[in-house]
């Protein structure tokens, strides 16, 4: 036998549609030709389309073909298990895809890859959170491969004005895991003709992240506290009775909700946590219920839309996002259609009820609904929107305003209730706050799921002849059954089984 | 082609005698094509062989110099049709689809070509769509070789070794009368590599129209003596070539017990198995004796006697089932009384890809050796350790519709039509639509070959009751869908809906020009309409939609499905391919804004504190760029739906939640670059006038 022990150099790239991972696997391969070795590339670049997981696949033989006598190395099409030198990832899941399917080993594997986030569409779906949990993904990645360079590339190549491949390039090239010199790489961006001076910037953040230069992380919070507004600082100032943690979130709580309606309606905020601090004295749930107790106060109706659409500082939000230089006119459109819903919940009770009862009835309360597209930033766009938010005084006589102070008190003597019996139970009843949310449909939809909750497992379980264990079990399942699917279908399986086993 | 232009790939094409070609495997076929002197090229696009056709027919010029005709047939059956030219004339052609599902629609003209055999040499280049990132059903297109005694050639992934065979394919077919398969995996038309290239020779030069020769028809007497002939004259002869210009490969080795027998495109990977076992150098230097079939079919029987006799056993490395090889290989042995023990499919998977470590572990069962068992107990181990490193499988990330492609919508309609009349039979078709079977939407209950949901829905109203809907892009519509769907609806006086997504393009396969395109530059002066098409052949209830109005779209919908009366209903969604749009329009508006012209950017948007992150319009959109991204209120947690900077303002979100009353949090923006003064003139009074409102409200 022959005894050349060397081995092949063995990449994969993984990226996304549209990601330059073909550009980028062509940088490497032109790289490895122009430095007299012997290299390989494959493909299974999908379809033509924009956004399925593609893999790219390299060996790079590392003794030059001049050395080799005539010989020619037999490079492999697609790489084997534990046998990649370097894995190049253009996204978070798709480095720890790559670790996961098994083709690093720790003792052998360099992964370079961005750190952010593209997430999948069923991420995305989710009608609650779907989010696949980064540090699990962090952590598959570090205990699968030997060394590593994460940072944010995508951040990089918007401030190289490039895409993501060439900062990959870069740290490809610093990270003096291939026989090509840093400059052979650079040469290849400089021949291809195309964006060389975006590419070569982002190549050298790439580069100089790879020489220990790893820029700064951008700041992780990406909470917005809300504004300061009149006459919320008095209000706050008698959050005292609540511990830390709970009245932090309380003092942006009262001033959502001064801005939202009144300094009266934030007492009464106030207020409702006293009469739970009564009742349990346990931080957790004190804090919860400071969270979604101002969430749920502040229900969006149409008043709400309006004044967020004509806030002053959405229109500077617009033109940031949209990268609007200055002097460029910006024209804003909004698309809303508020259905009958919302246009009783503006009307006092006993006019919303009977129009509501007959629309039920004649099945057009979900039919009849006014689309219009409005010009938020034109003369009267805006004026009508601000004449709408205009209202919110007349809120406190609308038929919703009235249902959903019912729906509160309801909440909050269900979650005072259970945190009588245990702090844990106490949370998980207010933790189900969280399924009401949105407009129209989703809005209807969530609330009659916490009803059909309230009635089939937070009554029972409020009566304490539930195990406690059963009953945290129980609760947590069905709010997770409402978030699952849309038609209901988890949720009908899920109290089922728990009217099943309770009456087992 | 719509797809970007080729000038670069041109370039190689046109290297002469001792240059380098450096490039993909898919483009060093169409180089060894006009290295052979082909008088003619044609095929169908697919992946992973779309690259062939799109090249040379963006070489316009080059294939006029050298007198090759060019014909992007409407489908395989057309470019299979086009080998007669080689039947009847001493000419050289070319042909080339995807398979097994082009081979399937050709297969009718390939029979009838095969019959009579043909007097120049014809080639079908088929990209064997198989394995990992495989898009069709895994066959194998080994059948239609031995059913119709065609070749088979499996080439080395190798530069040389492809370009190699696809010559000798020509002289093959020559010597034996008989049309050349040459088969190319996915990822071997996508590998890179080099070799020395010669210099293009012209085609055939013009000559007298052939004599009538009944004896060339596949008809019957003739048929008769075709079959006779396929067996007694052209096997040998084509046995006899392959023996003689030693297409086939032997590797020796140390060893002389055992011997390993491999389809040609398999060998790196059989190689790398080997040297993962230590039983092989990366230079290609093996301990047990290769055999390596560059030819499938036919086998040559002394070959396999002299590489197999005298050895205990030797292992078949034949990818996909069933195993016609080893059967082969198996009857030959017996007929030549070798005793040489023979493997394959009892030490190797029956299905799926034969990766290195798929074949290390088999290699291991059948050398039955201690370390070479550990080796791949080791590979084995380590695919679980790694697996188990996440608690939770990863989502899944398969292809999916480009931002603001204009299809997407229709599957929003469709869904919120479901929504309102429940539940209806959706028959899928092939092409980028077949993602609407994919989350958010999951709707399709079978997809039975290209053009062919209408066809496949023709007996579901009686089984169901309801009328069942056909989905269907023009692609479709022109390759098969015309004739199998929409005739065939009529003729029976079918009761059906068929929507046909009308995108100007066969998109899935790279935006290539078809019938119907109305491109700029397109060669047709005057393309095909498919409205006016489906109106001369009689469809009475036909309806074209903009396919970005949902509320329209589901309307149309609604009313077809539910409507009263009999017959079929077309629905055709018109909305061009948002990549090829993508393509002309940023050209386009470049060029503008540089000239200084009024240009409008029109942009999406969500409100980040009206969202209430219950993602439904996620639910009926899945648009790569409208995505989620934490929640910037205090007080919330879920996060909020976020449109990106990919966003190219094609409406959807706004129509979505605007026909499904989703929620008021959407906006469209449109920013003015290079605003007339009467723009400027405007913003300036909105934006006072609203400054005067804002403080007011506040006072």
């Amino acid at each position: 036998m022959n005894p050349v022990s060397s081995r092949p150099l063995c990449i994969v790239v993984a990226a996304m549609g549209g990601e330059g991972g073909g550009v980028l696997t062509d940088w490497i391969v032109e790289a490895a030709n122009a430095s007299g070795l012997a290299v390989q590339s494959t493909s299974v670049p999908g379809v033509a389309q924009r956004t399925g997981a593609t893999t790219y696949y390299v060996e790079i033989f590392p003794i030059p073909l001049a050395e080799l006598g005539g010989a020619e190395p037999i490079l492999a099409l697609s790489p084997s298990l534990g046998e990649v030198d370097l894995i190049v990832a253009t996204e978070l899941m798709e480095a720890a895809r790559s670790v996961t399917r098994g083709w690093s080993d720790p003792g052998r594997t360099h992964l370079i890859a961005s750190t952010h986030r593209v997430h999948a569409v069923a991420e995305k779906m989710e009608m609650g959170d779907g989010r696949y949990d980064e540090d699990h993904l962090r952590q598959a990645i570090v205990a699968g491969t030997g060394g590593r360079l994460l940072f944010d590339m995508e951040q990089a190549a918007r401030s190289a004005g490039c895409i993501v491949n060439a900062v990959l390039l870069g740290a490809i090239a610093g990270s003096g895991l291939l026989p090509i010199a840093p400059e052979t790489f650079e040469e290849r961006i400089t021949a291809g003709g195309k964006a060389v001076e975006s590419n070569l910037r982002g190549f050298r953040l790439g580069l100089q992240a790879a020489r220990g230069e790893v820029p700064a992380a951008p700041p992780v919070s990406h909470k917005r506290p809300h504004a300061e507004v009149d006459g919320a600082g008095l209000v706050a100032v008698q959050l005292g009775f609540l511990p830390a943690a709970a009245r932090a979130l309380a003092e942006e709580g009262v001033k959502r909700l001064v801005a939202y309606q009144d300094v009266r309606y934030a007492r009464l905020y106030v207020e409702r946590l006293r009469s739970l601090a009564a009742a349990t004295q346990d931080e957790a749930v004190l804090a919860r219920v400071a969270r979604h107790l101002a969430v749920r106060m502040s229900f969006e109706d149409v008043i709400h839309v309006a004044r967020l659409k004509t806030a002053p500082a959405r229109m500077e939000r617009i033109r940031a996002e949209i990268a609007a230089r200055p002097g460029q006119p910006v024209v804003v459109k909004d698309f809303l259609k508020p259905g009958l819903e919302e246009v009783c919940a503006l009307m006092p009770g006993f006019l919303a009820r009977p129009i509501l009862a007959a629309a039920h009835r004649g099945g057009w309360a979900d039919k009849a609904a006014w689309g219009r597209q409005v010009n938020a930033n034109g003369i009267w766009g805006f004026a009508s929107l601000r004449l709408l938010a205009g209202l919110k005084p007349w809120r406190r006589y609308s038929h919703r305003f009235a249902q959903e102070q019912a729906g509160i008190e309801d909440w909050l003597a269900a979650v005072a209730d259970a945190a009588r019996l245990s702090p844990a139970l106490g949370l998980e009843v207010a933790e189900c706050a969280r399924l009401i949310k949105g407009y129209g449909e989703t809005w209807r939809r969530g609330t009659a799921n916490f009803q059909r909750i309230r009635d089939a497992v937070v009554a029972p379980a409020a009566t304490g002849l539930w195990p406690l264990p059963f009953a945290l079990d129980a609760i947590a399942n069905a709010r997770a059954a409402a978030l699952a699917d849309p038609d209901g279908g988890r949720l009908d399986r899920t109290l089922a089984a728990i009217a099943g086993k309770a009456a087992a | 082609m719509a797809e970007r232009s080729f000038q670069h790939e041109i370039g190689l094409l046109r290297l002469g005698e001792g240059e380098t070609f450096r490039g993909e495997g898919i483009l060093a076929v169409t180089k060894a094509l006009l290295q052979s002197g082909v008088t003619y090229v044609g095929g169908y696009q697919g992946a992973p062989v779309s690259h062939l056709m799109d090249v040379l027919i963006d070489a316009e010029d080059l294939l006029g110099e050298l007198g090759v005709h060019v014909e992007a047939a409407t489908n395989e059956a057309g470019a299979a049709a086009l080998l007669a030219a080689s039947l009847a004339y001493p000419v050289r052609g070319a042909v080339t689809w995807k398979s097994v599902v082009g081979t399937n629609v050709a297969s009718d003209a390939l029979s009838n070509l095969a019959s009579p055999g043909v007097i120049g040499g014809a080639l079908i280049i088929i990209g064997e769509d198989y394995g990992d990132g495989a898009s069709v059903i895994q066959e194998r297109s080994h059948a239609f070789a031995m059913k119709s005694s065609l070749w088979l050639l499996d080439p080395r992934p190798h530069l040389p070794s492809i370009v190699h065979m696809v010559e000798k394919g020509f002289e093959l077919s020559e010597a034996s009368n008989t049309p050349v398969m040459v088969e190319l995996r996915i990822k071997a038309c996508h590998v890179t590599g080099s070799f020395k290239t010669k210099d293009n020779k012209a085609g055939a030069p013009l000559q007298a129209p052939a004599a009538f020769d009944y004896g060339r028809l596949s008809h019957p007497p003739s048929t008769f003596t075709h079959e006779a002939a396929k067996v007694e004259h052209r096997l040998p002869a084509a046995r006899a070539f392959i023996r003689e210009h030693r297409l086939n490969e032997v590797f020796p080795g140390t060893r002389s017990d055992v011997g390993i027998i491999v389809q040609g495109g398999l060998y790196n990977s059989l190689m790398r198995a080997l040297a993962k076992l230590g039983l092989a150098d990366a230079l290609g230097n093996s301990q047990i004796p290769i055999y390596c079939l560059n030819v499938t079919w036919p086998l040559v029987p002394e070959e396999v006697s002299e590489f197999c006799a005298g050895k205990a056993a030797v292992l078949m490395v034949e990818e996909g089932t069933p195993e016609y090889l080893e059967q082969t290989l198996s009857l030959m042995m017996r007929q030549a009384d070798i005793q040489t023990r023979l493997s394959g499919k009892d030490c190797l998977p029956q299905a799926g890809e034969y990766t290195a470590d798929v074949l290390a572990a088999g290699l291991a069962k059948f050398l039955d050796s201690e370390p070479a068992r550990q080796m791949a107990a080791v590979t084995e181990t380590r695919r679980k350790t790694a697996s188990a490193l996440l608690d939770r499988d990863l989502p899944g990330r398969p292809p999916g519709f480009c931002t603001g492609c204009p299809e997407r919508p229709v599957f929003s309609a469709l869904k919120l039509a479901q929504k309102d009349i429940g539940q209806t039979h959706v028959a899928a078709d092939i092409g980028c639509h077949s993602f609407g079977t994919l989350p958010p939407f999951s709707m399709g209950n079978s997809i039975l070959g290209f053009g062919m949901s209408l066809a496949s829905a023709a007996a579901i109203s009686s089984v169901t009751g309801k009328r069942p809907v056909a989905v269907m892009g023009d692609g479709g519509f022109w390759h098969n869908g015309i004739i199998s769907g929409v005739a065939g609806s009529l003729f029976n006086k079918g009761d059906g809906v068929l929507v046909i997504l009308q995108n100007g393009y066969t998109s899935a396969t790279g935006q290539q020009f078809m019938p119907s395109t109305l491109a700029e530059g397109h060669r047709n002066e005057t393309p095909m309409d498919i409205e006016a098409t489906l109106k001369v052949m009689g469809v009475k209830w036909l309806k074209k939609v903009r396919s970005y109005s949902v509320s329209t779209m589901r309307e149309t919908l609604k009313e077809a499905i539910k409507g009263a009366g009999k017959g079929l209903r077309v629905i055709i969604a018109d909305g061009e391919c948002q990549l090829a749009r993508q393509r002309r329009v940023k050209v386009e508006d470049a060029a503008r804004l540089k000239a200084g012209e009024r240009v409008v950017r029109v942009r999406y948007g969500v409100d980040d504190d009206i969202c209430s992150g219950d993602h439904a319009c996620i639910r009926l959109s899945g648009c790569p760029s409208l995505t989620i991204k934490p929640n910037p209120d205090p007080l919330r947690d879920d996060p909020v739906a976020s449109v990106i900077q990919s966003c190219v303002g094609c409406g959807l979100c706004g129509e979505v939640a605007h026909a499904a009353a989703l929620c008021p949090s959407f906006w469209r923006a449109e920013v003015i670059q290079n605003p007339s003064r009467f723009d400027l003139w405007l913003d300036g009074l909105r934006r006072r006038v609203i400054g005067w409102m804002q403080k007011g409200a506040r006072a």
